[in-house]
């Protein structure tokens, strides 16, 4: 993301506690389509993953005093935000009565290139990315950030020792960043 | 502790992905903070994350940054704050903790906010009625096809229940017609000859046996108008076995078949209807084989009379 920023996080998280509305606006400029890729890519739905999106947002601009830089980057902590407010609204009574047709989605989407329009990563990244990731490395990485599956839902679900899952989460993302280099 | 076993473990990739159970987390975070080298895996493998996920990136639907823009701007003012549902107001103080957690999950600070509902942005509410629309079709379909199911069964009852009222109705009809024709047999047998006895509209011709049959006697009726014919076998010996006596009309000298009928002591007075006679001069009687003859056996004549004028 490096050269397009024009400010550091330092100022972006400044601005924010100082309720600078054009560094919210920039924020949203600059993170949400990532934001937002997570949250579909979780819910599987457009109307839903725009629900989540704005709630993150509000939530981001509410609970920038927590946010703890030694625990990680801003983007990580939006990202920890946005994953789990999608993997509530998933797992919410609201969403329960179409269970069925996201889960269809998401599948459908889990393999599906999509169209990355960030800032570093060309839109053809993803499906480069993704074909050469193998499939039960895929797998493994959709079901645990995706799917929100704990370890031992992912042991059962592949039919793995639970000792074996972190391994190969490992291997998965050993691939994955070589992959992420030849870009 | 071996670092760079732990490192190379797996545990920071589940941790960073967030599929570690809550006890694990804390663990990882504790040696973390402990461990400048984890620390540094660690930073690495959160950079791998923001890059993957990016691959994801999707622009978000137009509207959700105006949206949001007028949320900021109204919670700044106090009034705009309180022109906000309860649960979007800026917090005042202390934070309520969020429903429920989801596995994974990966920062303290997440767990401090507050929570704040969905805004029911005008395209979701649009799509919870559809929802409940496609619910509604849905149950109604599936209640048709019940239905459907159901009439069909019953249809199929009725069906048989129909069919087997007909095939009963065939049997009735054919028993009814059946009775019919052996009542009109009856009816127009007897019925349209009340009485030859005393119907003076019957001619009877005493026939006297001679020879072998001296002295037996039969007696036959006929109605010239209706052309029926009566016997009344008065004194007559059974036949031999395999034989049976039948009736002739004499017809310009040759004998028409007029019937067989039977003998005995029981019959003596019984009047026996024997087949329609146009025309006789005379009736005959001979001795043919059991179920009678096509043509008399002349040598078997038992007897013959003329009809009185």
């Amino acid at each position: 993301m490096g050269a397009t920023l024009t400010y550091t996080e330092v100022e972006l998280i400044q601005g924010l506690l100082a309720r600078d509305e054009k560094i919210f606006t920039y924020l949203y400029d600059h993170y949400s389509p990532a934001l937002y890729g997570v949250a579909l890519k979780v819910v599987g739905e457009e109307a839903a993953a725009g629900d989540v999106l704005q709630e993150v947002f509000v939530k981001i601009w509410r609970n920038i005093d927590r946010y703890d830089a030694s625990k990680g980057r801003l983007f990580t902590w939006m990202l920890n935000i946005t994953r789990n407010t999608a993997i509530d609204s998933l797992r919410s009574k609201n969403h329960k009565l179409d269970q069925r047709v996201q889960d269809v989605n998401s599948v459908a989407l889990m393999y599906e290139p999509q169209l990355a329009v960030h800032l570093s990563v060309d839109h053809l990244g993803l499906s480069k990315v993704i074909e050469r990731l193998q499939k039960d490395q895929r797998i493994i990485i959709d079901m645990a950030y995706f799917k929100g599956h704990t370890q031992e839902e992912i042991a059962k679900s592949l039919e793995i020792p639970l000792g074996t899952v972190k391994t190969r989460m490992r291997n998965a993302i050993i691939q994955l960043r070589t992959l992420l280099k030849q870009l | 502790m071996d670092v760079q076993r732990y490192i190379s473990s797996g545990i920071l990739e589940s941790y960073v992905f967030g599929m570690l159970p809550e006890t694990e987390q804390t663990e990882v975070e504790k040696l973390v903070s402990q461990y400048p080298d984890v620390k540094a895996a660690l930073d690495l493998l959160q950079q791998d994350k923001e890059r993957f996920v990016q691959l994801y990136a999707v622009a978000p639907p137009t509207g959700i940054k105006n949206r949001l823009t007028e949320i900021i701007r109204q919670e700044n003012t106090e009034d705009g704050n309180k022109l906000l549902p309860e649960e979007l107001r800026a917090p005042m103080n202390g934070a309520k903790h969020n429903g429920h957690q989801v596995p994974g999950k990966k920062k303290p600070d997440i767990e401090k906010e507050t929570p704040i509902k969905y805004l029911a942005t005008p395209k979701s509410s649009s799509d919870r009625l559809w929802k409940y629309l496609t619910a509604a079709i849905v149950v109604l379909l599936i209640g048709s096809v019940v239905m459907n199911f159901f009439f069909f069964q019953k249809s199929t009852d009725y069906k048989s229940r129909y069919k087997s009222l007909i095939a009963t109705k065939e049997k009735l009809d054919a028993e009814k017609e059946h009775q019919a024709l052996t009542s009109s047999k009856e009816t127009t047998a007897i019925p349209v000859d009340p009485d030859p006895l005393s119907n003076p509209d019957f001619k009877w011709t005493q026939l006297q046996g001679g020879g072998a049959y001296a002295g037996k006697s039969v007696s036959v009726g006929w109605n010239a108008q209706t052309q029926a014919v009566y016997l009344q076998a008065k004194i007559m010996p059974l036949p031999p076995a395999g034989k049976q006596f039948q009736l002739w009309a004499i017809v310009n000298k040759k004998l028409v078949d007029a019937g067989v009928f039977d003998t005995g002591a029981e019959l003596t007075q019984e009047l026996q209807h024997m087949k329609a006679v146009a025309v006789a001069q005379g009736f005959a009687i001979t001795l043919e084989k059991k179920g009678g003859s096509t043509e008399p056996s002349m040598n078997q004549v038992c007897m013959s009379a003329k009809v009185t004028k």
